[in-house]
């Protein structure tokens, strides 16, 4: 345990007197943790909406209006032509002026002339209406927000009702008062459980940062064993302590400086956001308003996950001799790490579904699976608990077998070993 | 003290690496463990530094089995390597921890070692910044600083200019009169010579010669005489005692300043003696024969044209 100890503060006193690590550190927390200020030094209305209570916001929301004004008039006097080929006189022409307001319309000759002008980019669109609720659009280049065939479809099915009405002489003011009522229902919405939506960012979010903080900080650890291989003081270490204290020493030193790092870059991030979170209007709250049960969760299994992989990665490092092989050898866990990741993010869409729910108890991906369930989803406590031992378990079992391979690999040069094979020879000693 | 290496066997997978190697060594008294490149002697050292474990076989200590824990072992590894961007402080301080001192003694070893090798005046260098021979005082600095009861050196004198080669030397002898177990590997004879009174040397894993250096001296040169005429060169010399001496010696190594003659059976030093006087050989020097180590060494083990196993 001293050894251990001894081991853990010369590894520590390494990443402190790291001039890279200190710097960005420091750099990232106080950059972050200043821009988290920027709404009570710039006008930020425009960006994160009017706050509440505040004489001086009062004002730079009458500014924000003009603004807003001003800007709406630049983008009305802004026109883009489109064509219309309307054979049967279905569209009625002053609707659709309403409806397309910073549109100059031509009428077309035949759908052909229409394809040519998109073609030629003389027309930015152009619409050939075959029949009441049938029509064709042509445009050259699809915008990610364009919204024009919606509009369109809107603007036929209004002049149908026109129509109907007209035909069976309703008055069409009364029944779109009717059929438009949802409008004006009010309602309060109180959650019991989670807000996914209002989730979904935050919790996107970590699942990024525990995925790079594994990445980032599992090949600095696996660097740091090799660079011992490399530069040859491995044997005078092996030879002066247990092998278990170098590797665990190492990693837990690793980890602890991995942590530190980000944990005091998100608490500047967090702190002074909840300092300006009234001059944000909760602009962030997706992202940083963050619940405690969230991020004792995320702590507890992001500690584990990362300590999970990071002994792997020392054990990693500990099987080739040189720095520039660490990436070759690491690439099935990375690939593991990736396939974890992807598979979280896309199923933080369904959260509850059995993919999900399966891999919050595997240890390789509980850390952030299980995270996400927490934040988003339906989860017992026995579920919690019991993925929570595994994972613990998992990490002591990967510490062993990592301090073991770390043992066989120390004195081995040469060409790399491959994790498999190392893996098997520690499991059949064993 | 008594270290006992007792029948060590080794095996890497299928292989076989050490057969059975038994050695002891003493205090006061150092060892010099010799072989050629892969005939196994960092797996010994390896196991005596529990790096390894040996498949069968005991070391024993004062009749005790050896615990490492238990004891302070300096061991200066063949390969070096330290921290190239920690200062000289630093890392021997850590060794020093490492091997279970506490930081102030370790700081004042430390001092106290850097300033007997006379580098003491890098204690706050990067240890890149120093040139190899001080890189190399600073490694034996840290195998030292723990003061070890047990000190194993590996090739400690390459990379050594002749003035740093003699403060190493001043500093060997010292720990071996202090009563330190020291065990020291090489390839440089002479310098097994000058410290070591026992020797073992262990060829394909197995112990092909140990003992007293003096009498392992006495014993191969036992049958061994020295020649050399006033009256003939060398080559000459050689040609003659094969045609003309034939039935009392063979002529078994050409020196450059003699010939060696080894004695047939049944013949003794008087009767080759008379023989040559009764040639036309005018003696210039005749006289028993002491063997270097580097004689023994290569009779022993340099004449199958093999290197040993697998590292």
């Amino acid at each position: 345990m001293k050894q251990f100890i001894t081991v853990l503060k010369f590894e520590l006193a390494n990443y402190i007197k790291n001039k890279t690590y200190m710097v960005t550190t420091i750099l990232m927390a106080v950059i972050l943790g200043a821009l988290m200020f920027l709404p009570r030094v710039l006008d930020l209305t425009g960006l994160v909406g009017e706050s509440q209570g505040s004489e001086v916001v009062e004002e730079s929301i009458s500014e924000a209006q003009e603004e807003e004004k001003q800007a709406d008039e630049e983008e009305n006097s802004q026109t883009e032509t489109y064509m219309l080929f309307d054979p049967d006189g279905i569209v009625n022409q002053e609707l659709l002026g309403q409806y397309f307001p910073n549109v100059t319309w031509q009428n077309a000759e035949s759908e052909e002339e229409i394809r040519t002008a998109v073609e030629q980019q003389n027309a930015l669109a152009g619409f050939c209406v075959t029949a009441e609720n049938q029509f064709t659009y042509y445009v050259f280049n699809k915008s990610m927000t364009s919204g024009d065939t919606g509009t369109f479809s809107e603007l036929l099915g209004l002049i149908k009702q026109l129509k109907y009405c007209e035909e069976n002489d309703l008055n069409f003011e009364e029944v779109s008062q009717v059929f438009q009522f949802a409008d004006q229902v009010q309602y309060e919405e109180k959650i019991l459980g989670k807000d996914m939506v209002s989730n979904y960012f935050y919790c996107y979010a970590f699942v990024i940062l525990i995925f790079m903080m594994i990445i980032m900080y599992g090949v600095m650890i696996a660097t740091s064993v090799t660079t011992e291989k490399s530069n040859r003081s491995i044997e005078v270490l092996v030879t002066s302590t247990s092998s278990n204290s170098l590797i665990f020493g190492k990693v837990i030193a690793g980890a602890v400086a991995g942590i530190c790092q980000v944990g005091i870059i998100l608490g500047a991030i967090l702190l002074s956001y909840q300092i300006n979170r009234d001059a944000w209007n909760g602009f962030l709250d997706s992202y940083l308003n963050i619940p405690v049960d969230v991020l004792v969760t995320f702590a507890l299994f992001g500690i584990g996950g990362y300590l999970f992989y990071a002994f792997l990665y020392g054990a990693v490092g500990a099987l080739v001799s040189k720095t520039e092989d660490i990436n070759k050898s690491s690439s099935g866990l990375q690939m593991i790490i990736m396939i974890v990741y992807f598979v979280v993010l896309v199923q933080l869409m369904n959260v509850d579904g059995i993919v999900i729910k399966v891999a919050s108890f595997l240890p390789f991906s509980s850390y952030s699976a299980m995270f996400a369930r927490v934040a988003m989803g339906n989860v017992q406590m026995w579920e919690i608990v019991t993925s929570f031992v595994i994972l613990i378990v998992s990490v002591v079992v990967a510490g062993l077998i990592g301090a073991k391979i770390y043992r066989m690999g120390t004195l081995r040069y040469g060409n790399p070993v491959k994790f498999s094979h190392a893996l098997k020879s520690v499991l059949r000693k064993e | 003290m008594k270290l006992e290496v007792k029948k060590i066997k080794k095996s890497f997978g299928d292989t076989e690496i050490l057969h059975g190697i038994t050695f002891e060594v003493e205090s006061g008294v150092a060892l010099g463990l010799l072989g050629r490149n892969g005939a196994g002697k960092t797996t010994t050292i390896r196991i005596l530094m529990d790096v390894f474990k040996a498949n069968e076989g005991e070391i024993l200590l004062d009749g005790i089995a050896f615990d490492r824990k238990e004891h302070q072992i300096g061991y200066l590894p063949e390969e070096r390597g330290l921290y190239p961007k920690k200062t000289v402080q630093e890392q021997l301080i850590y060794l020093a921890m490492l091997r279970g001192m506490k930081k102030k003694e370790a700081a004042e070893n430390t001092k106290r070692w850097l300033k007997r090798l006379e580098v003491d005046q890098y204690l706050n260098r990067k240890l890149e910044t120093l040139s190899k021979g001080n890189q190399q005082k600073v490694q034996l600095a840290s195998t030292l600083v723990c003061d070890p009861e047990i000190i194993i050196l590996d090739e400690p004198f390459s990379g050594l200019d002749p003035v740093n080669s003699q403060i190493l030397k001043d500093v060997v002898k010292e720990l071996i009169q202090q009563g330190k177990i020291v065990i020291f590997s090489s390839h440089q004879m002479s310098y097994v010579e000058e410290f070591c009174d026992n020797i073992a040397i262990i060829d394909h894993g197995e112990i092909a010669l140990k003992g007293r250096l003096q009498e392992i001296k006495r014993e191969y040169g036992r049958h061994l005489y020295i020649l050399n005429a006033e009256n003939y060169g060398l080559s000459e010399l050689k040609s003659k005692c094969e045609k003309e001496l034939a039935h009392y010696m063979i002529v078994q190594e050409l020196k450059k300043e003699f010939l060696v003659l080894k004695l047939k059976e049944k013949v003794s030093r008087e009767d080759l003696l008379a023989a040559i006087l009764h040639t036309d050989i005018v003696i210039d020097v005749f006289g028993n024969y002491k063997p270097s180590l580097n004689d023994i060494f290569v009779a022993r083990v340099g004449n199958d044209g093999t290197e040993g196993g697998t590292k």
